[in-house]
């Protein structure tokens, strides 16, 4: 373990946030299936999916929707193995886990004893653990596609449009794009900080590192926000939030839409 | 303590959407009245701050580390209604731009840590800092408590909901179709994490940044008086009644019955320890219980140990009412449906007094 | 010439800190003023009481024959006609730019006017190709550079086209191309009816964006006049430290002399 490693995985963390945001600008930007959807139907539809997925009980139907992100996913050069690294694995190694032991936990009939353990897997253990694992794995998939074939402001027009308070939309946005300026200034105050640190470091003065370098970003924050209040006041706001949606559905947005919605209500309705 | 997509069935979603969605509306009612235009900046700022903070490492004891949340610095910063707000929307940003966090279970995410994190933390924090300095030890101390009181306070209510779900949603086999953990696997599995490691994480930052502000930007930590026009924040954390503190400090009553809860569940879990070793089936349980592979939500690694620690004291002393899952399950139940009501009551009660000041004013 | 500020005798406090004590100027249409002062001699405090952002502790302000008070600014008429006239660009454009896009942050402004769809359109579209920022369009601010940064702030600002624009520091932190735009910018409005106040503590941009220079120092005003006279004051600048006595010696002979800070501002940028 490196001395402040504590500093450079919290670095590492920054500088994810940052390739995550450019990747999804990249394939955001190949013409691609979901690419050429109104944002709208492509946030409308596959929130359809996710739902249908959460609500579905057969597996065989839940394969079905996982099998369609995958071809989703294709066809808006998503490519699989970067869905393999980034998302299969990584809900592998998490929801995997902690299903494993749903495995021998869950009571019901037994079909198989690991010998010497005196460990007993069930059926019912067996049926929900590929549940949990597969249902989770499809709700991520069908999340990152989208979230990768959108670029954000994308996704925050269409919550724009679907009637949600426009205050609480105006925050996001600009919650999300303050993110970006705090996490280079954390960035840069880490980085000021390690250059300046020799030895090796105890946890507990790590954590006062860690709790200072927060407390200074808190009182950035509060600075920049009444800053942003001025700037937002000397350009005329006074309270009201006014968004400019401009959005045209088109007949295939519309064919679209009810492809999603068809398809969710079907996987939906056949896996009840 | 995220929930991903797939662990809640679709009507504990909806039900919890619901309880959050009633909770963010009369939260952005209230802080639109007390901070008219300046709600949206400062609200928005304070989240991505937040959303940054729930990125930092920080260092343990034991050469492990935490993320905190910072929801009890929200709190105490913006009281409970901004802090709902702003951490609500770093949960939001997180789930929608960086497909962290389920979409499905962003209103249970919201309720657990916002919600119930935010009322839970500016309670504690402000029974024990009570009238004290605003620089005073205290203070930090206050903050650092009522951190890891928050942090465990929602990672119960996550277990619960989590814990739920294989009792209420299984298929006609008896197979869960949702988190396969009951009760009695779930809140100890979860709690053990957070009581060591989680809420030490947000005690520690919490704690710390108290203690910056105090020194560099005590500003920030003023509840009431003249603080200056650049931050309306006086009027949003300002000095508590004493009809509202005894409100706060029922709450904290309640918040003393988590540990019980916790308690009562964890000596049922203990329970197959003793439990009859014929049985396979309750072998597999201990099995794989105590072995800490069972974390509902993830949980730091060094559990092994301290679940040997856990189980050790209960084997079958406990009275028996304690070592029946049901009494886990109803003290949670008991212990979420008051925070609830106590929740809302606070609201009306706060919501009134500070209308009465508005007027005074 | 009618007067578009009017300042008599303010006095502004900072958290108890005098920013601003006994200030009294007039600023006619058409000018184009210099704010000249070292970091923390009430410029930027200057710039946000004229935007009507701060309000004077002491004596009174007033644009066009209409106080800059809190209560005049609530009553929505004045607020949108003042908010159009005047505008104000942030020191830091991190600020000022706080919508997801640079089309959205162009647009802000004429959407708070209530201006219809189509003219915020076409109004953002001309005043992106104006300041030949049409490729910046769907940028989030994050992944702008700092003189695009500071382009786009402009541009959300002169896309309601005011008549009075109050700059803070607009070259700070530029590199030398995309100061001398901004440079350049001002220059155009020279003879037309914009009235522009800049605040800077550059001295060779001076004779370039202002035909009259405020020099100012804790918190008023300690000289006013054309850019020769006060860049011709040594002394002055001296007092107003925006310059410093650079001693050396040449074979012998000791002397000294008045050294500007020409291009050193950067670090003293937060």
């Amino acid at each position: 373990m490196s001395r402040h490693s504590f500093i450079e995985s919290t670095l590492r963390g920054f500088s994810r946030a940052f390739s995550n945001a450019l990747a999804s600008e990249h394939v955001a930007n190949q013409p691609g299936l979901l690419q050429q959807f109104d944002p709208r139907v492509r946030v409308i539809g596959m929130l359809a999916l996710v739902i249908a997925v959460v609500i579905c009980r057969r597996l065989a139907v839940i394969t079905a929707l996982l099998l369609l992100a995958m071809v989703i996913a294709i066809a808006s050069r998503v490519s699989l193995a970067s869905l393999a690294k980034r998302v299969w694995l990584v809900v592998l190694g998490f929801t995997g886990i902690i299903a494993l032991p749903a495995l021998f936990t869950v009571p019901g009939k037994p079909i198989w004893s690991v010998p010497a353990l005196s460990l007993t897997i069930s059926a019912q253990g067996l049926r929900s653990c590929v549940l949990l694992v597969l249902r989770v794995e499809t709700a991520v998939t069908l999340t990152t596609v989208l979230v990768l074939a959108t670029p954000w402001m994308h996704i925050l027009k269409a919550l724009r449009s679907f009637h949600l308070p426009a205050d609480a939309v105006t925050m996001l946005a600009m919650t999300h794009r303050y993110v970006f300026l705090l996490i280079e200034t954390a960035n840069q105050m880490f980085e000021s900080r390690e250059s300046r640190m020799v030895g090796v470091m105890s946890a507990s003065a790590q954590r006062r590192v860690a709790a200072r370098t927060a407390g200074l970003l808190l009182s950035k924050s509060v600075e920049l926000s009444h800053e942003v209040y001025l700037a937002m006041l000397s350009r005329g706001f006074r309270g009201d939030v006014r968004l400019l949606t401009g959005f045209r559905m088109k007949f295939y947005d519309y064919a679209a839409l009810s492809a999603f919605l068809f398809a969710g209500g079907a996987a939906a309705w056949m896996g009840r | 303590m995220h929930i991903p997509d797939g662990y809640l069935s679709p009507s504990t979603c909806v039900v919890l959407y619901a309880l959050s969605a009633s909770g963010w509306y009369s939260s952005l009612k209230r802080i639109k009245r007390l901070l008219a235009t300046r709600a949206i900046p400062l609200i928005s700022v304070f989240a991505a701050f937040a959303f940054v903070v729930m990125m930092f490492n920080v260092p343990l004891p034991g050469g492990t580390t935490g993320h905190a949340v910072g929801v009890t610095v929200a709190a105490i910063v913006l009281g409970p209604w901004g802090s709902i707000l702003a951490i609500s929307i770093a949960l939001a940003i997180q789930a929608l731009f960086f497909g962290d966090g389920g979409i499905t279970t962003l209103g249970a995410n919201c309720f657990n840590m916002a919600i119930v994190g935010s009322f839970v933390a500016y309670s504690v924090y402000r029974i024990i800092a009570a009238k004290s300095e605003l620089s005073a030890r205290r203070r930090v101390l206050a903050a650092a408590i009522a951190g890891y009181v928050s942090i465990n306070a929602s990672a119960l209510v996550t277990a619960f909901e989590v814990g739920i779900q294989p009792t209420l949603f299984h298929d006609a086999n008896g197979s869960p179709l949702y988190a396969p953990y009951p009760l009695h696997i779930a809140i100890p599995a979860m709690m053990i994490g957070h009581l060591t490691f989680a809420g030490l994480a947000e005690a520690a930052i919490s704690a710390g940044m108290v203690s910056y502000l105090q020194r560099a930007d005590p500003g920030l930590l003023r509840g009431g008086g003249e603080t200056a026009e650049r931050m309306p924040l006086a009027a949003l954390t300002s000095g508590t009644q004493p009809s509202e503190r005894r409100l706060w400090l029922t709450v904290a009553l309640l918040m003393f019955l988590t540990p019980i809860g916790i308690l009562a569940a964890g000596t049922a879990w203990g329970e197959w320890s003793s439990a009859d070793l014929a049985n396979p089936q309750a072998r597999a349980q201990i099995a794989s219980a105590s072995h800490g592979q069972a974390p509902p939500v993830a949980i730091p690694s060094g559990i092994q140990k301290l679940s040997a620690l856990w189980t050790a004291p209960f084997p079958g002393y406990a009275p028996f009412f304690i070592k029946r899952p049901e009494f886990g399950y109803l003290l949670s139940a008991l212990f979420g449906v008051g925070l609830l009501l106590l929740a809302s009551f606070a609201a009306t009660s706060l919501g009134r007094t500070w209308r009465k000041r508005e007027s005074r004013s | 010439m009618a007067l578009v500020f009017e300042v008599e005798n303010i006095s502004f406090d900072y958290e108890h800190i005098p920013a601003i004590r006994a200030l009294s100027v007039q600023i006619e249409q058409g000018q184009r003023v210099a704010l000249l002062g070292a970091n923390g001699s009430g410029k930027s405090t200057l710039l946000r009481i004229l935007d009507g952002l701060y309000f004077p502790s002491a004596g009174s302000v007033s644009c066009c024959g209409e106080p800059l008070t809190r209560e005049h600014l609530q009553q929505d008429g004045f607020a949108l006609s003042f908010r159009r006239r005047v505008a104000l660009v942030f020191q830091n454009p991190d600020v000022q730019l706080f919508n997801p896009t640079v089309f959205d942050e162009i647009a802000y402004g004429p959407l708070q006017m209530s201006w219809p769809k189509e003219e915020v359109l076409q109004r953002v579209n001309e005043t992106l190709a104006f300041m030949n920022i049409s490729h910046l369009r769907g940028r989030p601010p994050y992944r702008l550079s700092g003189g695009e940064k500071k382009q786009v702030a402009l541009a959300s600002v002169l896309v309601l086209n005011p008549d009075v624009l109050l700059l803070d520091e607009p070259t700070s932190a530029l590199d030398p191309r995309s100061q001398s735009q901004v440079v350049d910018l001002i220059q155009q409005w020279k003879g037309t009816m914009k009235t522009v106040i800049t605040a800077t503590h550059q001295l060779d941009i001076i004779e370039d964006i202002a035909d009259r220079v405020l020099v100012m120092e804790t918190g008023t005003v300690i000289a006013d006049g054309t850019p020769s006279r006060i860049l011709g004051d040594a002394d002055l600048l001296l007092r107003a430290n925006l310059i410093h006595a650079h001693r050396h010696s040449h074979v012998g002979i000791t002397h000294s002399h008045p050294h500007s800070h020409r291009h050193a501002d950067q670090e003293h940028q937060r």
